[in-house]
């Protein structure tokens, strides 16, 4: 492995990891913006603006971008989040330079009216899709609901009239401020030549404007309101709780990310034990969520209408008793050993080691190893997981549920 | 790319497979037993889904939690399905940990505790989680469109039916044990960084014995109908849609998958162009091959809201019966160059590798190397794809929708 690195004299950043060893490589821009980063008349904005980078430059049409990916049989795609848009492809290397130039290319699109025109019913299909999936509904509610107000909280999809009332000229005018080269990270893993992605960024990126940008940062601790809507075609209560936890940049995300295993991994976890093991929910979990400046544990449980009093009961036990009693040695090192693996599986892909590359990046500026990482989370003892426990109180949550009509 | 494959022989012919990647430090393993949806006696339904929770439920000489806490002191990454015709158990982890895990899993595959009161948790989450599809349409479309193409019991869901889980008893799902626990059917697949000999030496300790019989033949009835609609007032109407193809064993099987890719392989394939870049019906739109060992098909998914169900739906089938018509060379070049691509991004993954030689040695009686499987993809032509086309053309569709409201099928 060997780590790259360079910026542009417009505040670029370019990084790689060359792994000549690897049968692929991975290429991507990480973009600095999100739902966050949005006002509420343009709500739903960086998530469409994703969508609309694939729709070409003043050179490509829509269908000659998707054509040319394809020709490379690069496996490509974008996702936005409520403070990163990425786009991505994972490819043979013999392909990489030119998929690197696609991206390059699109990175200034031309926006074009009918195209957002065309799009925009796309976009109100997803918001669709979405609603009829109450798992992934009553997560975006609950944020909202724990942000209340921060722009953290802010849809990422938007809403259907949000998205109507969205003009393709407030489109190019968001882009212009967030689509910056200084706020923008171009990554590359696997098995690639560092030299020739150096000098195609240097061709092709280097006139792009900088720009003065802002995010408006601050942790929050959360609004730990209460609240249930009802959907009368609905089967089971969805529950999401919310509560605060720590940044992306704190040394003590490893212990969060280990805490969130401890009560709410799949399998062997305190909820799992609790509610799955004993049948009186079919999912329940918890994860961490690290943010720029800001951080969550949310957790999801699915269950019967019937045995909603006695499941939240019990997951107000399972806090009461980690912030009385802690976590143990035999949990932590469980935890460990799951974390562990997940990460050394997943970065064995350069697709995965470029998700961790890039945003390793974007939070830090820094690059870290593999090896640094299983190092931080070997070092995490049980103390550091309790004192994280004391200072955050995960059992004081925002809570959102959707669910059928109470029968009482 | 030189590639190697391990195999051997049990005595009780319990077939073991390996395929060693140079460049991982992770092993992945898998036991398939013969235990699939499609093999349960009629009237059981999803308890193949009991059963494989229930055999976690302790093992050997550990209870539930010790097991499992076994398991994740290993970091094992598990995973546990069930398909048509297997059971699929493994897992993914450091292969330091490989000879530990597989002592575990002898455990739970040869001598799981079945506790009465872990059946009932048991069989109370599998009611439960197909009571949870009714939450996600997009999900219980697609299964019940498998259930009503398949002639039955093929497509099975492995999920199973409410009714039947309830009836369900311990010492039936005990007989399906000892009927399809089969080891002489069974198939163990590793992938990644191990000691072959090590790992045939170890199996042969923990699984070898006397050679079973049993695995009688599936008694096959036609498939269920046409069109189905399941009302349901959510935000889209959910459309699942299955037409017959050729079977993995065909001669045109690498036809097939490259027609498949150029309907739906890429973001510059038909489906993904005409339905959602040109017309903007759908976000979701795709359709992929969906093969089985006795039957196989194209199986497409489109969710759109009620007022442009329709319009999507005929656009979705003029697609499917226009692709015989001609085809670019464009086109199929694309095709070709996508699925080799996957292909070759998905070997890199020791988990995808060991469910794939387990799944070829099944469905072909052998494991396909990459380099036969791109060569086959290569052989393919802008004729050759059309005369499959010509030959094979798409006549019946299965339908299942779910959503507000229906579609008419012409």
């Amino acid at each position: 492995m060997e780590f790259k690195n360079e910026k542009l004299s417009n505040g670029l950043v370019l990084i790689g990891e060359v792994n000549k060893s690897a049968k692929s490589a991975a290429v991507g821009f990480f973009v600095k913006t999100g739902s966050r980063d949005e006002v509420a008349a343009i709500n739903g904005v960086s998530h469409y603006l994703e969508h609309m980078l694939f729709k070409g430059t003043e050179k490509l049409s829509a269908l000659e971008v998707n054509e040319a990916f394809d020709r490379t049989g690069a496996q490509f795609n974008a996702f936005t989040s409520e403070e990163n848009t990425v786009f991505y492809a994972a490819i043979l290397p013999e392909y990489l330079v030119e998929v690197t130039q696609l991206w390059a290319d699109l990175m200034r699109p031309s926006l074009r009216d009918e195209d957002f025109n065309i799009e925009k019913n796309v976009i109100k299909e997803e918001i669709a899709m979405y609603q009829d999936l109450p798992s992934f509904d009553v997560m975006d509610r609950c944020r909202t609901l724990h942000f209340h107000g921060h722009p953290c909280g802010n849809s990422v999809l938007g809403s259907a009239e949000s998205i109507d009332g969205l003009t393709a000229e407030q489109m190019r005018d968001y882009f212009a401020k967030r689509y910056a080269p200084n706020n923008m990270v171009l990554a590359c893993a696997g098995n690639f030549g560092w030299d020739q992605i150096r000098s195609l960024a240097a061709d092709s990126c280097s006139k792009w404007p900088r720009q003065v940008v802002e995010r408006k940062l601050g942790h929050f601790d959360g609004s730990k309101k209460k609240d249930r809507i009802e959907k009368a075609n609905l089967a089971r209560e969805h529950i999401c709780l919310m509560s605060e936890g720590v940044s992306a940049q704190d040394p003590s995300r490893f212990a969060a990310s280990l805490l969130g295993t401890i009560v709410g991994d799949d399998v062997g976890s305190r909820f799992f034990w609790e509610l799955v093991d004993k049948a009186l929910a079919e999912a329940a979990s918890m994860s961490y969520g690290a943010m720029d400046g800001t951080g969550t544990f949310y957790s999801y449980i699915r269950c019967s209408n019937e045995n909603v009093r006695k499941v939240l009961g019990i997951v107000r036990r399972v806090f009461d008793d980690i912030e009385k009693n802690g976590v143990t040695e035999d949990e932590l090192a469980a935890a460990k050993n799951k974390i562990l693996s997940t990460l050394v599986i997943k970065n064995e892909l350069p697709m995965g080691r470029l998700i961790d590359l890039g945003f390793n990046w974007t939070y830090l500026e820094q690059y870290r190893t593999i090896e640094d990482d299983v190092a931080a989370i070997k070092g995490v003892t049980v103390g550091d997981v309790n004192t994280l426990i004391e200072q955050l109180s995960p059992g004081d949550f925002t809570q959102f549920s959707i669910g059928p009509a109470l029968s009482s | 790319m030189a590639e190697k494959f391990d195999k051997y022989v049990l005595k009780n012919q319990m077939v073991l497979l390996g395929e060693p990647m140079e460049a991982v430090e992770s092993v992945a393993f898998g036991f398939m037993l013969p235990a699939g949806a499609a093999h349960l006696p009629e009237g059981c339904c999803g308890a193949s889904s009991v059963i494989a929770d229930w055999i976690f439920r302790g093992a050997g000489d550990k209870d539930s939690r010790q097991l499992s806490d076994a398991l994740d002191g290993l970091g094992l990454l598990r995973g546990h399905s069930v398909g048509s015709s297997h059971m699929a158990i493994g897992a993914a982890l450091e292969a330091g940990n490989l000879t530990e895990a597989l002592d575990l899993h002898a455990d739970i595959i040869l001598r799981p505790s079945l506790k009465e009161d872990q059946f009932e948790l048991a069989r109370q989450l599998a009611i439960d989680d197909v009571l949870s599809l009714d939450d996600d349409p997009r999900h219980k479309v697609m299964l019940k469109l498998r259930e009503q193409f398949y002639p039955s019991p093929l497509g099975r869901s492995a999920l199973g039916e409410i009714l039947e889980l309830k009836a369900l008893t311990v010492a039936t799902s005990e007989r399906i044990m000892r009927d399809n626990f089969n080891l002489s059917q069974t198939i163990f697949t590793v992938a990644g960084k191990y000691d072959f000999d090590a790992v045939c030496r170890q199996m042969e300790g923990l699984f070898e014995g006397e050679q079973q019989q049993g695995g009688q033949s599936i008694r096959l009835t036609p498939s269920a109908g046409q069109y189905t609609h399941i009302e349901n007032d959510g935000a889209q109407v959910h459309i699942g849609l299955m037409t017959e193809t050729v079977k993995p064993t065909d001669e045109d099987y690498y036809n097939a998958r490259v027609a498949v890719s150029v309907l739906s392989g890429g973001m510059s394939a038909r489906l993904f162009t005409e339905v959602r870049e040109k017309r903007g019906l759908c976000y979701a739109i795709g359709a992929r091959y969906h093969g089985l060992k006795e039957a196989a098909g194209i199986m497409c998914y489109a969710g759109t809201t009620p007022d442009k169900a329709q319009e999507t739906f005929d656009c979705v089938v003029e697609e499917f019966n226009r692709l015989g018509d001609g085809i670019s060379e464009e086109e199929i070049a694309r095709a070709k160059v996508g699925l080799k691509s996957s292909l070759i991004l998905q070997s890199e993954s020791s988990s995808s590798r060991s469910g794939a030689i387990g799944s070829d040695h099944y469905i072909l009686g052998r494991v396909r190397g990459l380099d036969e499987i791109k060569d086959r993809i290569d052989q393919t032509t802008v004729d050759s794809v059309l005369a499959f086309l010509r030959n094979n053309k798409f006549k019946d569709f299965t339908i299942v929708t779910i959503g507000p409201k229906r579609v008419t099928v012409k």
